[in-house]
């Protein structure tokens, strides 16, 4: 049996708490408190880390943590990372500019990003269609990097599933997205 | 007040050289500093740092998580939750070697005290 450790990160909102709270096969660990920021329509927020566990079917089993969203806990960031197999970074497109959000956690995770694999989920396409998933592709072969990017509800299990499955299919076949 | 509180413990209590008091998600709202520490790095910790004691507590079914110590090979710190009715704050007070963990202890807790009944 195998053991990984995924790490879900990217902006406040889009949805870190919420796929690993759909994901988790046992009760989670999440640290929210209010959020005081009223910039932002949420009323809570990470400030420490999330935390859950998943079992594959064939017994291999994940813990995935998440990361809060703000960069004032980006300390947690590197914490947080270290150990883990994969990255996801969840981006929400209804965001005023998702790209620049995006490029605050490749920047953020850069090293690990030379050598960890890393799947990209898109939320809130379907109301908010741009940037479209063709654009997020275009900014990241300008830094020299390919990641799969996928379009997802974090709020269905099964899209959360697909991002998990898509970073172990990267893992299983030794790929990391830097361009050489 | 908070501001008033921070400063007393800064300038009454050996050995302190930063009191942060932050809201719960990791504002600064009020501090007093000696030296180059940056207050919102520190109320962004101390808000983690609570937030992940509550963690423990809840797990271990202890009630709600109080206070936090850190101790370092110089000095310490020591995180306070407060709870108001109408909001949470975290107090983060850094001590160097100088200071006894019992004083400093204790006069954050009052601070806190004060805090939650303002």
């Amino acid at each position: 049996m195998n053991e990984y450790k995924i790490l879900f990160t990217g902006t406040m909102g889009a949805g870190k708490t919420t796929a690993i709270n759909a994901l988790s096969d046992t009760a989670t660990v999440n640290t929210d408190v209010h959020n005081s920021d009223t910039s932002v329509d949420k009323e809570r927020t990470t400030v420490g880390l999330d935390f859950g566990q998943f079992t594959l079917d064939n017994g291999d089993r994940i813990r995935l943590f998440g990361t809060p969203g703000q960069a004032r806990f980006d300390f947690l960031w590197k914490i947080l990372s270290k150990g883990s197999l994969g990255l996801i970074i969840l981006a929400d497109n209804s965001r005023p500019d998702p790209l620049a959000d995006i490029c605050v956690f490749l920047e953020g995770f850069s090293d690990e990003l030379n050598t960890l694999p890393c799947t990209i989920g898109v939320g809130r396409l379907d109301t908010h269609p741009n940037p479209s998933l063709d654009d997020y592709a275009d900014l990241l072969a300008d830094k020299n990097l390919i990641f799969p990017i996928i379009g997802v509800d974090v709020r269905r299990k099964d899209d959360v599933i697909l991002l998990v499955d898509t970073l172990l299919a990267q893992l299983e076949a030794n790929m990391s997205g830097v361009q050489d | 007040m908070a501001h008033s509180g921070a400063q007393k413990i800064l300038s009454e209590v050996t050995g302190v050289t930063a009191v942060v008091v932050a809201t719960v998600d990791g504002f600064d709202v009020a501090s007093a500093i000696r030296g180059n520490t940056n207050a919102s790095r520190i109320a962004a910790l101390a808000s983690s740092i609570a937030a992940i004691s509550t963690v423990v507590s809840d797990e271990t079914e202890l009630g709600l998580s109080k206070s936090v110590i850190i101790d370092t090979e110089s000095g310490f710190a020591v995180v306070y939750s407060v709870r108001r009715t109408d909001a949470e704050l975290v107090i983060n007070v850094i001590a160097n070697s100088s200071a006894i963990l019992g004083q400093v202890a204790y006069h954050t807790s009052q601070f806190a005290r004060l805090l939650s009944a303002a």
